[in-house]
């Protein structure tokens, strides 16, 4: 069996007196698409942040591809590639002009490069647009040049989060579609969402996490088991606390007349 | 409930400044560069203070009426050509560039009301400026007159409405400049125009001082516009020194009167075209074809240069302080016919004077050298880089502007003070030099305290922020200073004066290359414990 591409070992991280992430380990293996399912501020973000090398943990440990992403920051982030719940690009720059910005600082070869970029652009369907200003592109348009990059230099391992937000029905659908695509090549998929259809349909494995803690870790079919409930999203709000009806209904009633 | 129109506007502005005062207060939550800003703003004011009472008292003893009565209303200009700089950014950045008014147009507010509200808060934020520049100027000008009280509430009662005179006209401007000129270049073009403007408008009317003769007794400055708020100004201030109320209150009488009805006016012609030039000016951006041909291969580094400068050269609110440094070279070469006689033109004093133009261009580059990353920074700290590369490019980003500029800006001076190309080599290294220590003190800064949410890249660098590096750049610039005097008095007249400024220079040289060894270090550090 081939070693984990991640591991996450008692992973802690505070900001202050506040616990985002509070001693959390999984391991995602080669060829798996792992989910990450949690409510707001439950610590998803966090957590990819510091598998990305954008926060440091507090305690604890998380290796990429093998690599400590604290002490050997370079050669893990030369593995992965990495999509933020808020994909902000420079928008003074053309989409052709960003992607290959991308390939230099992954120092790719020029002629693979220039393959690369064409191919993405034209499955993303942006090779008529790719000479435009990143400024002038919709948010949708933005997600899909977020996506070229992070797929550009055909790394190992992904970090997806929220991947989705902002794509339209086809677009997500080949989304998914390379998501599965890359892991049937050996590669490691670990992405954030909060649709459940998404994560019942793609996911190898799903852990639901909430303030800062795993509450539940397993696939799909053994969490629903497990909780005794048909469907991911009752396990999620079960295990997460959705509302009561009644609730709702106090917060929403109709304003009383005069 | 529905609040009329007056109780909307108080309401609204209340809270727009509260917000601001959080905004700034959450943003610098060191108490050290606090305790250091505050010093170091007292030390200016005290500064200003004292030197304007020391001058007003020499002028005063000298008999020097003729200076006293007019170098108030030219000190007033100097002010009105740097705070047009501001102001002007300002205007446009509270009016469209805000982030918040997206929100604010959605709400069942009056645009009345959100137009007046904001005007106040741009204001107040000038009063800041004032309260830090002028009074100082002020009192130390009553004080050296020995003024009477009454003098002391005139000037300052004028000097509170003054920046609102200037805010309206700039507002006005802004406004009505959305509307004419194509929303998509506006915006970006506006910058250009509020600093080529008031360059060109200074340097025509400094140019009058070049005829400045005689004895100081019967010394007289030039006529300031006398269409210039500053001007008024002036002669509130000339009038209420000399202990003349009936002029000073005129004068008073004048301004009172412009900024209750002007800026009324002001505002009412903005408040009726701000709706539709706003949606006009946030319309959907042109797609704009460019090449899209995929360059060759360049190493990280050299790809973030080529990005950092593809990106200036694309954001003309960026090129603001490099138009407003070459305006300076013309201010100095004009300013050159006055000093002259007074100050002998010495290869030393240009290359100060070179030097300060060299901090003041490297100060913006420098310290948003990171920041100006924006959102967009997980893409570098996500990305196999060290913080050595990452610290390299963006040093040789931000000094292949500033070197540029700076080598212009030096050949440009050399030319007009007509010196041999020697000379104007030792003015281009020592621009070099000095724009080097300025931007290491301004990339170590921005890795210290970035600043990667901002609305619009102008509005980065605002107070405490703009304090630190300049005070670093010029303490450097007093120090290398010092090595150029005294190497001008120990080497005299050796090799026709070169010895002592290749003397100087190589001191220079390795009181940089210290700055630049000890900045780097600390700059590495810092990006390699950045978080977002």
């Amino acid at each position: 069996m081939l070693p984990p591409l991640v591991v996450v070992d008692r992973l802690t991280k505070r900001f202050g007196e506040a616990t985002a992430v509070d001693g959390i380990s999984f391991a995602v293996a080669p060829g798996e698409i792992f989910g990450f399912l949690g409510p707001n501020g439950a610590g998803k973000t966090t957590t990819i942040k510091i598998l990305t090398g954008l926060l440091r943990p507090t305690s604890g440990r998380a290796t990429v591809g093998g690599f400590d992403i604290t002490t050997h920051p370079v050669e893990a982030k030369r593995l992965f590639g990495y999509v933020p719940d808020e994909p902000a690009l420079y928008p003074k720059l053309t989409a052709v002009e960003f992607l290959n910005f991308i390939g230099d600082i992954y120092e790719m070869k020029t002629a693979h490069k220039q393959a690369r970029i064409r191919e993405l652009l034209a499955l993303f369907e942006l090779d008529a647009d790719a000479g435009g200003l990143l400024e002038s592109f919709s948010h949708g348009m933005r997600q899909k040049v977020a996506l070229c990059a992070a797929l550009l230099h055909e790394p190992k391992i992904y970090f997806l989060d929220e991947p989705t937000v902002g794509l339209d029905p086809k677009s997500a659908r080949l989304l998914k579609d390379i998501v599965r695509a890359l892991t049937r090549a050996g590669g490691a998929v670990m992405m954030s969402t909060h649709i459940m259809e998404i994560a019942e349909s793609l996911c190898d494995r799903v852990a639901i996490i909430d303030h800062g803690r795993i509450a539940a870790l397993g696939t799909v079919a053994q969490l629903r088991e497990l909780r005794g409930r048909d469907t991911l999203e009752e396990v999620f709000l079960h295990l997460t606390g959705g509302f009561e009806d009644r609730r709702i209904a106090d917060i929403f009633r109709e304003p009383a007349r005069a | 409930m529905n609040r009329g129109a007056l109780a909307q506007t108080w309401v609204l502005t209340c809270d727009l400044i509260r917000f601001r005062i959080l905004a700034s207060r959450r943003d610098w939550t060191s108490r050290t560069l606090y305790v250091v800003a505050t010093v170091a703003s007292t030390a200016l004011v005290l500064m200003i203070f004292g030197g304007t009472y020391l001058g007003v008292r020499a002028l005063v003893a000298a008999h020097a009426t003729g200076l006293l009565v007019s170098i108030a209303a030219w000190a007033f200009l100097v002010y009105l050509f740097t705070d047009l700089f501001i102001a002007f950014g300002q205007a446009l950045n509270d009016m469209y560039l805000s982030s918040d008014m997206p929100i604010l147009l959605v709400m069942p507010l009056r645009a009345s009301s959100l137009i007046v509200a904001k005007f106040i808060l741009g204001v107040a934020q000038n009063e800041v400026y004032v309260a830090v520049f002028l009074l100082p100027f002020v009192l130390g000008y009553l004080l050296g007159m020995a003024a009477p009280l009454w003098a002391y509430a005139a000037a300052i009662a004028g000097l509170a409405f003054f920046p609102a005179i200037l805010y309206a006209g700039l507002a006005t401007i802004t406004i009505v400049a959305l509307r004419v000129i194509p929303p998509r270049v506006a915006k970006e073009m506006l910058w250009v125009i509020g600093a080529a403007v008031p360059t060109g408008f200074w340097l025509l009317n400094f140019a009058r001082f070049a005829h400045m003769d005689g004895d100081i007794n019967s010394l007289h400055l030039p006529s300031a516009p006398s269409w210039l708020p500053s001007t008024w100004m002036g002669q509130l201030l000339a009038y209420s020194g000399a202990g003349d109320a009936g002029h000073a209150m005129a004068w008073l009488g004048l301004i009172a009167m412009v900024t209750f009805v002007a800026c009324p006016i002001g505002l009412a012609v903005v408040s009726a075209g701000f709706v539709e030039g706003w949606s006009r000016a946030a319309a959907g951006k042109r797609v704009t074809a460019m090449k899209s041909g995929v360059p060759p291969t360049l190493s990280p580094i050299a790809a973030i240069v080529w990005k950092d400068i593809s990106i200036v050269l694309r954001s003309p609110q960026l090129w603001f302080n490099h138009i407003a440094s070459l305006g300076f070279i013309g201010y100095l070469l004009v300013g050159h016919q006055v000093q002259s006689p007074i100050l002998p033109l010495t290869i030393q004093l240009a290359m100060l004077q070179i030097g300060f133009v060299a901090v003041l261009d490297s100060l913006n580059p420098g310290m948003t050298a990171l920041s100006l990353e924006h959102k967009s920074i997980w893409l570098l700290l996500s990305s196999p880089l060290t913080p050595r590369q990452l610290f390299t490019a963006k040093i040789i980003s931000a000094y292949a502007q500033t070197g540029l500029i700076t080598t212009i800006a030096a050949i440009l001076l050399g030319a007009g003070y007509q010196l041999g190309v020697l000379q104007t080599g030792a003015l281009v290294i020592f621009a070099l030099l000095m724009s080097a220590a300025a931007i290491c003190y301004g990339v170590e800064f921005d890795t210290r305290y970035p600043s990667f949410d901002w609305e619009n890249p102008n509005a980065i660098n605002r107070g405490v922020r703009m304090i630190l590096p300049f005070l670093n750049g010029l303490l450097v610039l007093a120090l290398c200073g010092s090595f150029l005097a005294a190497t001008r008095v120990g080497l005299h007249g050796a090799w026709n004066g070169m010895a002592a400024v290749l003397l100087g220079l190589v001191w220079c040289g390795l009181v940089v290359g210290w700055i630049a060894v000890r900045t780097s270090h600390e700059a590495v550090r810092n990006i390699a414990g950045l978080e977002i």
